[in-house]
């Protein structure tokens, strides 16, 4: 939701990235404040997933321009570890799989480095439990999942469960959900989006990155921006989400080229 | 009377006359000079370790110098309707009599082949599978002369099969089979090789093939090895795929006394894929034994690897799987599969599924299991009114019509499926 | 004896110090005047100097082994010393008695040698190069009848029990590097749990080579009579020298009917350094013998140390209904190179076995899993289940698996898995997403790729294998 006066948490200027020497990212610019929530959107190999790996730190891609500030401070100063404790939440397309660490033991150590970082009580093995058994209600999730190997022998759905429960723990004040919808069987999705939707609140702000409308059926986004070779090239409100999804991604393309004919 | 030595120089006798070309004369000199310095392998060979291959050396085999006349019927019972093309070797020797070829694409006779696709040839054969250290390629490679070469045309893709039969037809005679196979890029072949025989004898094959896929090339490769109860029968087949390309095998060996099937699949570049399955079903005194190599040679291919063995009687069946994955031969994807059924108290099988990984990114898995059929399964087929043994070769049939039914030539599937349900049946 | 021999046996041999104590070391090389030498020196009886001689006059005619999966320059068996041992050595009365240097090198070591300062109830065999140098609790077993003690005391106190056991389980010639061992073992533990005994506290064997030169031949015997059982540890480092050591053990278990031993393993000998350069030949013959029914062995090792790993901790399974378990970690980096696995023979009816082995190969090096499962014609209704992980840290090493299935009763049911993982970018980069540092995040993982066999570990030994394979990985992610 756009509040009065909420106070910026994400500027993003010019910013350019690649990996393995090919430029992906090509003067990205977006603000986000508290409170919003936006979708990102695009054709694939637009550069949506970078962005978002980018923004979390991932060491495959290098920055070779531009600044993102975030929370008042430059992101890139800070190692990927220290961005997730100061608040940026990437939720994951493909989550990792990690044989033998069970599911409760990665969750408590995650909670209880953010915990320590904003100076908050960090919580026992069996105060966690009782703490996580609530936060999994809310996903409808089964709590034999504790007890599994993170991400280990899930299904899709359940990753993508698995990833927000995650979220829903570690109350960041930026989540950037990578292609959470993807996978997602129609319950699934209603579920995921619930959670997300009551995670929302004035203080924090959401960043979806998406190929598909339906995600943004059950989130209802602020702004829809629409990326295309490693930048965003138009922006709207929801219903320009509606109008991406009747008529695909190539008009706005040519339009973006068109007004910038006009305009040279 | 035969030491491991003096074995092989004695199997060298009778080799074909020299040819007009000279890289076909060193060629096969050169595979002299390596069988003369090799010697038949011993159980101390790890990679013979379980195959015991001395009752070979007590038979004296001889090349067959002209082929057998065949009346046409004698070959009927092994057609396959769909072909489009067949070539068929009596005791190796090339018999064009009962050869046909519609499928508009060279599949020819590999001698006239030396010269009618001379670049072809000069440029694969003997590269594939080396002989340098394997005596049973290099003896195959000292006896070039007939065998099979099929050329597919670039972008062609030829749906009906290629059929290579191979008929035994005289006791102790030795045949050297030989095919190659090109699939220039984009094609789209599939090959039966079919060893057959019409007596019961010793005799001795001894075949090689190879076979290279260009770049987005798909070859289906149907072996199956039928051979008379007393034969030896050792084949060494050496694939190569390139740049996207896909090989499916499915190799079923039924006969032979002795039977040794190596196969090695380069995954020689990116986006390659192959699907390695294989049935052995023996009883008796009968060893079969596959060894494969998948080796992954470089980045993102993938390799799926089924391998039954049904044992019976006091017979042996051995399997070594090998997957090997390069220094960055990152992104592979492998998964191999060794499935053994044991009918019998003297029945054996060894099995060592490998794996060998020198690169970090990859997802490889392997099983092995080794048992009789299920207890639970078979109370169940009884208890909806099936005898045990009905109940028993049910399911012993079902456990090898998994790899049949991917033999992609419905009227082989189809004669297959019915000779293992005759011989699981035949089990009293 | 020659009087060569005689004038030997008298010298003082003052070279090889690393702990500043006197060392006894005998002239470098090998042959029967070697052996009777040691044998003299330990004062043994005529029936164990024939064995040596047996188990020599075998080895002179057998190859060293080429199948493993390792590559090491030849070795000079003739410029190795067999012997060498702390000097002066006499009997002790109590721990009061040792050297202070001793002592003093194994407290650095983290091994309780004083009984007061003890770790709680843990009774330790410390064998120092070649000889053991001290034996805790003794007396407190006694009392229960069990005998645990160092192979040479057991010889002059036990000869009967020495006599029966010793080669029963690995004959003098069943490989080359034991039946070196046979000829020229110098010390090692005895452990005998009588019948129905179970054995009251962890028993504990520490190694230690200090002698640049020497090579470590020690044997360890262990016999659980009927319905006895006993947990036993052992562990070993080794100082660091630029040169490489030969360990050459050789470790018999046996166990009568209903009878149960588990041996655990820490191997922490110097690895060598990160070029490769040094670090110990760990050639080891481990095997167990499940003579009685409803007999168990469990072997449980951590193999972090070593240039070279070479072994195969077995069982024997001969007696119905007997089990055989292997839970093994083996992490190589840098240049080390290990080739391990072991063997269960299942001869007896409703023989089970299980095996679960984890490969962690970081840096340069290598790491093969061998196995065999072998069901014998007369193993009815006999079950194995392996299961064979590897994981794969940067893209310079090389993980194998190497199962070898061999079947010959269709009653039987073996089952093997195997599967890689890795540590990398992306799991590290899933962690630190999560706020959690690379440091945590690689301790984590390994702990639960490798829980399986941890869970097997007694506490401490748990506790130190976690440290190890930390200390052991630093540096070599992210």
């Amino acid at each position: 939701m756009i509040y009065q006066d909420s106070k910026t948490l994400l500027a993003v200027r010019d910013l350019h990235a690649s990996v393995n020497g090919t430029e992906i990212l090509k003067g990205m610019e977006l603000t986000v404040r508290s409170g919003e929530v936006h979708a990102i959107m695009g054709p694939n190999g637009s550069g949506k997933s970078t962005f978002a790996k980018v923004l979390a730190g991932h060491p495959a891609y290098v920055v070779t321009g531009g600044e993102v500030e975030f929370d008042g401070r430059s992101l890139f100063e800070l190692a990927p570890e220290a961005r997730a404790r100061a608040g940026v939440f990437l939720g994951f397309q493909y989550p990792i799989e990690i044989p033998g660490v069970a599911n409760s033991q990665f969750l408590r150590l995650a909670y209880n480095t953010v915990q320590a970082e904003r100076g908050k009580d960090e919580l026992d093995p069996l105060e966690f439990d009782d703490f996580v058994r609530e936060k999994m209600k809310l996903l409808e999730m089964n709590p034999d999942f504790l007890g599994r190997s993170v991400n280990e022998g899930f299904s899709g759905g359940e990753k993508k469960r698995n990833e927000i429960l995650q979220m829903a723990l570690l109350e960041p004040k930026l989540a950037i959900l990578d292609e959470t919808d993807s996978g997602l069987d129609i319950d699934a999705l209603r579920i995921v989006a619930g959670g997300v939707n009551q995670l929302s609140n004035k203080d924090n702000a959401i960043v979806l990155v998406t190929h598909y409308q339906r995600l943004l059926n059950y989130i209802a986004p602020d702004y829809v921006h629409v990326m295309e070779a490693g930048r965003i090239i138009k922006t709207g409100g929801k219903e320009l989400a509606l109008e991406l999804e009747a008529r695909g991604y190539d008009w706005v393309g040519a339009e973006a080229e068109a007004n910038a004919r006009a305009s040279a | 009377m035969n030491t491991a030595t003096g074995y092989l120089d004695g199997l060298l006798q009778g080799q074909p006359p020299a040819s007009a070309l000279s890289w076909l004369n060193q060629l096969r000199a050169n595979a002299v000079d390596r069988v003369a310095a090799l010697t038949v392998p011993t159980t101390r060979d790890e990679d013979w370790r379980f195959t015991d291959i001395s009752p070979l050396t007590k038979f004296s085999f001889q090349p067959a110098q002209e082929a057998q006349p065949l009346a046409p019927a004698a070959i009927e019972p092994w057609a396959i309707g769909e072909a489009a093309a067949r070539l068929v070797f009596v005791d190796g020797i090339y018999a064009p009599q009962h050869s046909f070829n519609r499928s508009g694409i060279a599949v020819e006779n590999l001698g006239a082949g030396f010269t009618s696709h001379a670049a072809a040839v000069q440029a694969q054969l003997g590269r594939l599978a080396a002989f340098e250290r394997n005596a049973f390629a290099a003896l195959n490679t000292a006896f070039l002369h007939d065998g099979a070469l099929i050329v597919v045309p670039r972008e062609l893709a030829l749906a009906a099969p290629v059929h290579l039969l191979f008929i035994a037809t005289r006791k102790h005679a030795a045949s050297y089979p030989r095919c190659l196979i090109v699939a220039e890029p984009g094609s789209k072949l599939t090959l039966v090789e079919d060893y057959v025989a019409l007596q019961d004898e010793a005799y001795f094959t001894n075949a090689v093939t190879e076979i290279a896929l260009g770049a987005n090339a798909q070859v289906q490769h149907v072996r199956v090895q039928r051979d008379g109860a007393e034969a030896f029968h050792i084949a060494n087949c050496a694939v190569s795929l390139a740049r996207s390309s896909r090989y499916h095998a499915v190799s079923v060996a039924l006969g032979a006394r002795i039977s040794r099937h190596n196969l090695g699949v380069l995954l020689a570049a990116e986006g390659a894929e192959c699907s390695i399955d294989g049935l052995a079903l023996i009883g008796g005194r009968q060893l079969a034994d596959t060894h494969t190599l998948i080796d992954h040679a470089l980045p993102q291919c993938s390799s799926r690897q089924l391998h039954k063995c049904i044992v019976d009687g006091a017979a042996h069946a051995v399997f070594n799987g090998n997957i090997m994955v390069r220094a960055g031969a990152q992104r592979t994807d492998s998964a191999q599969s060794s499935r053994n059924l044991l009918l019998s108290g003297k029945a054996r099988v060894d099995t060592k599924p490998q794996l060998e990984i020198f690169a970090d990114d990859v997802k490889c898995a392997h099983g092995a299991t080794v048992g009789q059929l299920d207890v639970d399964e078979v109370f169940y087929l009884k208890s909806r009114g099936l005898s045990e043994t009905a109940a028993r070769n049910l399911l012993t049939y079902a456990f090898g019509a998994e790899v049949i039914e991917r033999i992609p030539v419905a009227s082989l599937r189809q004669r297959l499926e019915a000779s293992v349900l005759a011989q699981t049946e035949q089990r009293p | 004896m020659s009087t060569t021999l005689q004038n030997l046996v008298n010298q003082p041999y003052p070279h090889g110090f690393v702990t500043d104590i006197e060392s006894d070391v005998a002239p470098k090389g090998l042959s029967e005047d070697t052996i009777r030498l040691i044998s003299a020196k330990k004062n043994e009886p005529e029936w164990l100097l024939e064995f040596r001689l047996h188990a020599y006059r075998q080895w002179l005619k057998m190859e060293e082994p080429q199948w493993p999966n390792v590559k090491y320059p030849k070795i000079d068996f003739q410029a190795i010393s067999y012997y060498s041992a702390p000097k002066p050595k006499k009997a002790l009365a109590s721990m009061d008695e040792i050297d202070p240097e001793l002592l003093r090198t194994f407290e650095k070591l983290g091994v309780p040698m004083n009984e007061r300062a003890k770790l709680a109830g843990v009774a330790v065999d410390v064998i120092f190069d070649s000889v053991s140098v001290a034996t805790t609790y003794k007396a407190k077993l006694a009392e229960v009848g069990i005998i645990f003690c160092s192979i040479s005391e057991a010889v002059h106190q036990h000869p009967e029990l020495v006599r029966q056991y010793l080669g029963s389980v690995v004959p003098v010639g069943d490989n080359y590097y034991a039946a070196l061992n046979s000829a020229v073992f110098t010390d090692g533990s005895f452990c005998f749990i009588p019948k129905g005994v179970k054995c009251p506290m962890d028993l504990s064997t520490y190694f230690r080579i200090n002698t640049q030169e020497s090579g470590q031949f020690e044997r360890t015997l262990i016999v659980a009579e009927a319905g006895a059982s006993v947990s036993y540890l052992e562990g070993c480092t080794a100082p660091k020298f630029d040169t490489n050591q030969l360990h050459a053990a050789v470790v018999e278990l046996v166990a009568l009917d209903d009878a149960d031993i588990k041996y655990s393993t820490v191997q922490n000998w110097y690895a060598g350094d990160e070029n490769g350069l040094g670090g110990i030949f760990n050639f080891v013959t481990k095997r167990g013998l499940c003579k009685g029914v409803n007999s168990r062995i469990s072997w449980t090792q951590v193999e972090t140390g070593s240039a070279i790993t070479w072994k195969y901790p077995s069982c024997i399974l001969r007696g119905e209904n007997s089990i055989g378990e292997f839970y093994s970690v083996a992490l190589t980096n840098h240049h080390q190179q290990a080739d391990t696995g072991t063997k269960m023979v299942h001869l007896g009816k409703n023989t089970r076995s299980t095996i679960v082995s984890k490969g962690i190969s970081a840096g340069h090096s290598n790491n093969s899993y061998r196995g065999l499962v072998r069901i014998a014609p007369t193993a009815a209704g006999a079950r194995n289940y392996s299961q064979c992980d590897s994981m794969l840290i940067g893209e310079h090493c090389g993980a194998n698996t190497f199962p070898y299935i061999q079947v010959n009763n269709p009653s039987a049911k073996v089952e093997h898995e195997a599967s890689t993982s890795k540590i990398g970018e992306d799991q590290l980069f899933y962690f630190a997403q999560r706020g959690i540092g690379a440091e945590e995040a690689v301790s984590m993982i390994i702990n639960g790729f490798c829980k399986d066999v941890f869970q097997q570990l007694p506490m401490e030994f748990a506790v130190e294998a976690t440290k190890l394979l930390g200390l052991k990985l630093e540096g070599s992610v992210g």
